[in-house]
């Protein structure tokens, strides 16, 4: 695969993984704690983080996209 | 706890992934460079290090070259695909361990608690059973069957056996047969505070019963992918049980005061020292609880059973003393032979008590130990006479009928022992026998 492909799918994890730790880490809040402030922050990062994935999977397609016009 | 590094370039993942290490238990140092992990990292030793393979400044595998000691840390490499390990694996062999992402709770946890497992099988001691366990009669061997049954699945385990025959042990040694993640908690529902018991077992939040100052887990949570044993589980409160019945069933665990439940994996290994059918009539286990908690029922047996077993456990309990009292002290064939004829009502705990005793007593010149000249102990005489015995009213062929079947009871059902201890010949015995079968 080329070597920019690569790239741009390891970036587009990068925030799928940063959206499965915040999932993890607000369920510990709320199991262990109860702590509703820690778990609402993981969550506003979850909720940035799917922009961010999204954002990262479009560069993806449009340079799919520009590779067949070529 | 453990020690662990954590290098990734991703400043919000390293933040996130550190804090739940944290909270897991763990000292966590985080870089987002190579650079920056041979900046924290120079002169200390982790347990763990977590690398991503791509960082900015080159590749992860550099932060490994700087490292020191190398072969007491674990390496693990976070990797979007599962095809890097193969690449992986032939520079840096077999110790290393991969986290795919997107990672979660439980690949971190078993990753982490991999070297945990390792340590106790390497504890294994020479003809110790499951680690705990003496002997070699045939009942034990049942037993051991028993366990090594048991320990491949989840079921929980209700014991019964006589006091003092070893169940706190028992309970131990499935735990080590079953090798969880989590601890073994013992706890004993005869000796908790009727008010505190909710408490004791559930645990509770700061604040919610007067003196509850701070938060506290329950013997579930500390057990949490371990076991957990509850001794005398008959001594609970009947109007409690619900509440245990209710974690069972649906796995979870509300702290008193809280408001949301936690998750709870843990095998019950409950005790009893009360038989089946006591349990039934005395009305001091719920039904549905019994079905629960005894869903595979593990009968432990008495020392009279198994007096064979006495020079064996002699042996283990010497070798106890002597360690502790750092002597050489022995026993010579006749206080064996002694100790075997006795029938010990208090089973292996009376039994280490006598040894402990006739330890402290031991002959100077001799280096063995010294029985006493009577080794019942003043418990043992009270309790089971009472249910039998002789009692105005009742016919001669009524206390012998009794006398026979607590005789044979006693030995398990051997008639030849049973007639030679009763000074009869064995075909009265038998002749005996027939005419109660008959009268049914």
């Amino acid at each position: 695969m080329d070597e920019d492909y690569r790239k741009l799918i390891h970036d587009a994890r990068n925030p799928l993984n940063n959206i499965s730790v915040h999932a993890e880490l607000s369920k510990l809040a709320l199991q262990t704690s109860s702590d509703i402030d820690k778990a609402i922050t993981s969550l506003d990062v979850i909720l940035s983080e799917c922009q961010r994935c999204s954002q990262k999977l479009q560069s993806l397609a449009d340079t799919l996209e520009a590779k067949e016009r070529e | 706890m453990a020690k662990i590094l954590l290098v990734d370039d991703d400043q919000a993942f390293l933040d996130a992934t550190g804090e739940l290490l944290t909270m897991l238990g763990h000292s966590v140092v985080t870089a987002d460079s190579v650079a920056g992990a041979q900046r924290v990292a120079s002169g200390k030793v982790f347990d763990h290090v977590i690398l991503d393979l791509i960082l900015p400044d080159g590749s992860g595998l550099h932060v490994l070259d700087q490292l020191e000691s190398g072969n007491t840390t674990n390496v693990t490499l976070v990797t979007g695909h599962p095809s890097v390990k193969s690449v992986v694996k032939d520079l840096y062999g077999p110790n290393i361990s991969y986290l795919i992402k997107p990672i979660d709770l439980k690949q971190l946890q078993s990753l982490l608690d991999k070297p945990v497992a390792k340590k106790v099988r390497s504890e294994e001691l020479p003809g110790m059973h499951f680690g705990h366990l003496v002997g070699e009669s045939a009942p034990m061997k049942k037993l051991y069957e028993m366990i090594d049954r048991v320990s491949g699945t989840k079921a929980n385990v209700l014991l019964m056996g006589e006091s003092g025959v070893g169940k706190e042990v028992v309970a131990g040694a499935i735990h080590y047969a079953s090798q969880p993640e989590g601890e073994f908690v013992p706890a004993n529902c005869g000796a908790f505070a009727r008010d505190l018991i909710s408490s004791e077992l559930f645990g509770h939040e700061k604040g919610a019963f007067t003196g509850a100052s701070h938060r506290k887990a329950g013997v579930f949570e500390l057990a949490n992918k371990g076991t957990l044993f509850l001794d005398e589980i008959t001594e609970m409160p009947i109007e409690q049980q619900p509440n245990l019945l209710r974690v069972l069933e649906t796995q979870k665990v509300t702290r008193l005061g809280a408001t949301s439940a936690i998750d709870i994996n843990c095998r019950v290994v409950s005790a009893t020292n009360r038989t089946e059918s006591q349990l039934a009539e005395e009305n001091c286990l719920r039904e549905d609880l019994y079905f629960r908690l005894a869903v595979f029922p593990i009968y432990i047996p008495p020392l009279r059973q198994r007096l064979e077993d006495i020079p064996l456990l002699v042996e283990h309990f010497l070798a106890d003393f002597n360690k502790q009292y750092q002597a050489e002290v022995g026993i010579d064939e006749a206080s064996l032979r002694r100790l075997q004829t006795y029938d010990w009502p208090g089973n292996v705990r009376e039994l280490r008590h006598a040894i402990h005793r006739a330890y402290i007593m031991a002959d100077r010149d001799t280096n063995n130990l010294v029985l006493p000249d009577d080794l019942s102990s003043p418990f043992s005489k009270t309790g089971e006479s009472k249910i039998s015995g002789i009692s105005v009213g009742k016919t001669v062929e009524d206390v012998e009928r009794e006398l026979i079947e607590t005789t044979l009871e006693h030995l398990d059902g051997d008639k030849k022992k049973a007639a030679e201890m009763l000074g009869i010949s064995l075909k009265t015995l038998y002749n005996r026998l027939n005419s109660y079968a008959e009268e049914h």
